[in-house]
């Protein structure tokens, strides 16, 4: 008992020292460093302590310590409730949808069972599902309790948009559920051991619509209307400073990791190296005794794992780099006309082939 | 459906857009009128930046000007400056030689290409392309660079004088034209890539901000909105000042008149004024830059400080401004948004009794109304971009 | 003069009007659009980020106060006094700079000395009113008042620190000979 507790802690404090200690801050410097070389500038680099710049990397420092001081500003007419709840709504899915992906395999560790997942829900992809959606009512409520017409708009935007690509989101993971027969995402990644069985390969048409829709949901270039910032200002935070406009940011940069995290557990073979399975790790660490090997295979899994999530990182934040911004009924247009009709002859397709197996 | 909307109670959003907004840049406001999305109706409040450059000028001699029109539309003052020298050039009636001809083609095609830069850039950024954005603004970058060999000054170049230029092609000019063309044509291709054949870029811009071509003429269009419409008028062929006919370069056209056209137009047009470029650098005579007439051009140097007559002279021409004969004169050129007309009156003292600007962005920006109309709130963005309003030059 | 209307042949940069197939399938052109992004990432990564120390970065930035961009010999800075070899100014308070000022930030007032030649007994410049026109560098005939290449310190917080007296603008001769040497070349007798 008291080791699953340690070991529930141990996995709860890893993951989020990895996202909100890691990823949000970095993934900041991330996006103005790749910018920048991907635009031919150099990108922040003046924040020095002692003369070191450290490629910029105090720079999220200093932007904490600048947003921390800021004046937390509530407009005049605003609901001061749903002002403030609102950007805790946006930040807080992000967080928990983590609780659900795995991050490596299943060993056994000095006796104890060991599984390289927060919370192994039977209906993991559901869970992401219901709380992914449940971001939507933070740029909802941000945009209608911020009292400004540009908000507004930005608002009700991001809730049709988000809405609209929920659906065919949904969609596209029946395909994938239907190829590995459970909702489990431990056991997708499980059965993704086999290189030629990775989702990829499974699921092609369904892995771009999937990362598509994800970045729709996310609300990024090319699908950011809802925050467009040339046509409403900021859409719906507009009206936001301080520590809670960080945290709409902090929302942002963490649904990115999830993203990477969920489009590398169904359709990239999770924490599995091609054509490695973890036994296959097992036996090549056999030289550490058995509870060396399997810390060693656990390292080499995470390490697996979050390679491939910060390539997907890295693709999504050169999309967003590369494409202009769709308009608004041209989003719509695309999720309900486009991607909805090939999402369905996807899980017809799909229906038919493992019928005929 | 429609019987239930009805029922509805709803009413029309009336909002700003602007003075201050990320769009109007520029410095205009939008009253918009807007059904959700759908402008309704849409109201342009300009003068946001008005300077009293017409009165300014009144109050100067007809030299003092030329720093003011480096202020008209910024991001091409070269062209300002030929523009309003030629004017007056043509209310004296002098000639200025064939070499300072060739100089000022030179600095007009590349604030051309500079002023192209910077309204592709912008459009591009604005509907969220910020990689083109920032390629095109390192390729105007370079080719300010090159406006600063030549001027001394990147942005407020003062570079014309009433009968000549200020100063001679620098050393080393043709090399460095060469090899800032060699990267902004490589630059120039890759934001291609980025950007015309990507379909949500041309979603966004086709179809966006239709003119037909009659109704363009009716509403003043020149340059390159007017060209989008198929019509092509281009004041360097039609009317060729300096040495334009000796030129040879082709004038795009497009077909539809949309915010697409306008950017293809333009984007040839780079094409285009490089090859003048190129050509004028090539086909350069030597001689002076500047006509011998003291009482229009001030005196080099030497004289004023050699011969006294020169100095006391040129006291005079300073103190009193140039003399040009009563009479008005309208002259043209051919600016980066369209044709950019002075109309000047001289009472024959030393000042301008009336200089006006024939701004080309202010017909194209009271237009804007009649091109968005119907559309929805993003369209303002590209359309607004694609007319190119320049404060500076609209509202004087 | 011109050629007449319909003669000229335009050149037609609108291939269609409507969509081609490949244009409509979003994927092919979003791939060639992030193939020359990667491109430039990549190029830079290499060029400029792991660059050998001491050699030119590929890039166009420039990091400001620690480098300088190189100046032109035509650019024009703050306009500054020339010196002469006792320390007086070059200036002989003729007022063509004054005059010819467009923004009228000029103004002399002008005394005789014992030998009976003038010179300004006050000159301001009032940077804040400056436009960096260069017309006073001109018009001026004793080369007396030249644009430097200085272009730092012209940010104050205050205005009336912007108003330059005789003794802030007034440099040696060494100092501005290039500039010197510069508008005796471009405004040469060859020219006229």
């Amino acid at each position: 008992m008291a080791a699953n507790l340690i070991e529930s802690i141990v996995k709860i404090l890893f993951i989020f020292s990895v996202n909100i200690g890691f990823f949000s801050p970095i993934l900041g410097w991330v996006e103005r460093k790749q910018s920048a070389l991907m635009q031919d500038r150099v990108g922040a680099n003046r924040a020095d302590v002692c003369g070191f710049t450290l490629i910029g990397l105090f720079h999220p420092i200093a932007d904490a310590i600048k947003v921390l001081t800021k004046e937390d500003f509530i407009p005049e007419g605003a609901d001061r409730l749903f002002h403030t709840i609102a950007p805790f709504i946006s930040l807080t899915p992000a967080i928990i949808t983590f609780a659900v992906i795995p991050f490596g395999g299943q060993y056994e560790l000095f006796g104890h069972h060991v599984n390289l997942i927060i919370a192994d829900l039977d209906v993991g992809i559901l869970f992401v599902f219901a709380f992914a959606s449940l971001a939507s009512f933070g740029s909802v409520l941000a945009g209608w309790s911020s009292n400004n017409n540009w908000s507004f708009l930005g608002g009700l935007r991001a809730s049709a948009q988000m809405l609209s690509y929920e659906v065919v989101m949904g969609l596209n993971i029946i395909g994938v559920i239907m190829v590995y027969g459970t909702l489990r995402l431990s056991q997708i990644g499980a059965m993704q051991a086999d290189f030629f069985n990775w989702g990829i390969f499974l699921q092609p048409v369904g892995f771009v619509l999937f990362f598509t829709c994800a970045i729709a949901e996310n609300k990024r270039a090319p699908f950011d209307v809802a925050e467009a910032e040339s046509e409403l200002v900021a859409g719906y935070f507009t009206e936001y400073s301080g520590m809670k406009f960080v945290m709409f940011w902090m929302g942002e940069f963490l649904e990115i990791v999830t993203i990477g995290a969920l489009v590398t557990t169904m359709f990239f073979g999770a924490w599995h190296l091609p054509f490695v399975s973890d036994q296959m790790l097992l036996n090549y660490f056999r030289f550490a005794g058995p509870n060396g090997a399997a810390s060693l295979a656990i390292v080499v899994n995470i390490i697996t794992f979050f390679s491939k999530v910060i390539f997907f990182i890295w693709l999504q934040m050169t999309i967003r780099w590369t494409l202009p911004r769709f308009r608004y009924d041209q989003v719509m247009r695309l999720g309900w006309k486009m991607f909805l009709p090939i999402a369905l002859i996807n899980i017809f397709i799909t229906g038919v082939v493992i019928l005929a197996k | 459906m429609s019987d239930s909307a009805k029922d509805l109670h709803s009413e029309y959003m009336v909002i700003n857009m602007g003075p201050s907004h990320p769009v109007t840049h520029g410095t205009v406001k939008f009253l918009l009128t807007l059904e959700g999305e759908t402008i309704i109706d849409m109201k342009v409040d300009i003068g946001f930046l008005h300077r009293g450059f017409e009165k300014m000028c009144e109050n100067g001699t007809w030299e003092q000007v030329m720093p003011y029109t480096d202020r008209l539309n910024y991001v091409s003052p070269l062209i300002n400056n030929v523009g309003y020298a030629l004017a007056v050039e043509k209310l004296v009636g002098i000639d200025v030689p064939e070499r300072c001809k060739y100089i000022r083609v030179i600095a007009s095609e590349l604030s051309r290409i500079s002023d192209h830069y910077t309204n592709i850039a912008a459009g591009a950024m604005e509907v969220g392309g910020f990689t083109a954005f920032l390629y095109f603004v390192e390729a105007r970058e370079l080719v300010w660079d090159l406006i600063e060999m030549l001027c001394g000054a990147r942005v407020t170049s003062n570079y014309v004088r009433i009968g000549g230029v200020k100063s001679d092609l620098p050393d080393g000019f043709k090399d460095k034209t060469r090899d800032v063309f060699k990267k902004c044509r490589k630059l120039w291709a890759d934001v291609n890539k980025l950007l015309t054949k990507n379909r949500i870029f041309i979603d966004r811009v086709r179809n966006v901000g239709i003119m037909p071509p009659d109704e363009a003429i009716a509403w003043g269009f020149t340059g390159p909105c007017l060209r989008a419409c198929g019509i092509p008028y281009d004041v360097r062929k039609f009317h060729p000042y300096l040495v334009y006919d000796q030129m040879d370069f082709e004038v795009p056209v497009g077909e539809k008149g949309d915010n697409f056209d306008r950017y293809l137009v333009r984007m040839e047009e780079i094409n285009q004024s490089m090859r003048i470029v190129e050509q004028a650098l090539e086909k350069i005579p030597s001689g002076p830059i500047n006509v011998n007439m003291p009482e229009y051009r001030w005196q080099s140097k030497e004289d004023i400080s050699t011969r006294i007559e020169s100095l006391i002279f040129h006291f005079k021409t300073v103190t009193e401004g140039i003399k040009p004969p009563p009479g008005e004169i309208y002259s043209a050129v051919e600016g980066a948004n369209g044709e950019l007309g002075f109309y000047l009156v001289s009472d024959g003292s030393g000042k301008p009794y009336k200089c006006r600007v024939r701004p080309p962005c202010f017909p194209l920006t009271a237009a804007m109304p009649k091109m968005v109309k119907g559309g929805f709130i993003a369209d303002i963005v590209p359309t607004f971009d694609m007319i190119n309003m320049i404060g500076g030059e609209c509202d004087r | 003069m011109g050629i007449p209307i319909g003669k000229l042949k335009p050149k037609k940069v609108r291939k269609n009007i409507d969509l081609t197939l490949w244009e409509r399938l979003y994927i092919f052109e979003i791939i060639r659009g992030m193939t020359v992004t990667t491109k430039h990432f990549m190029a830079n990564l290499v060029g400029f980020v792991l660059h050998a120390k001491g050699k030119k970065r590929n890039i166009i930035t420039v990091y400001y106060p620690e480098e300088k961009v190189e100046l032109p010999p035509a650019y024009r800075g703050r306009p500054v006094l020339v010196m002469r070899e006792n320390g007086k100014e070059r200036c002989v308070a003729c007022g063509l700079c004054e005059k010819i000022c467009p923004a009228s930030a000029i103004s002399i007032i002008a005394e005789e000395n014992e030998n009976g030649d003038r010179y300004p007994a006050s000159y301001l410049l009032d940077m804040s009113r400056c436009v960096f026109c260069g017309f006073c560098e001109e018009v001026c005939p004793k080369e007396a008042i030249v644009m430097s290449s200085e272009y730092e310190g012209l940010a104050k917080r205050d205005r009336n620190d912007l108003l330059c007296t005789k003794e802030m603008l007034l440099r040696t001769e060494n100092s501005v000979k290039g500039r010197i040497e510069y508008i005796r070349r471009i405004y040469a007798k060859c020219n006229y």
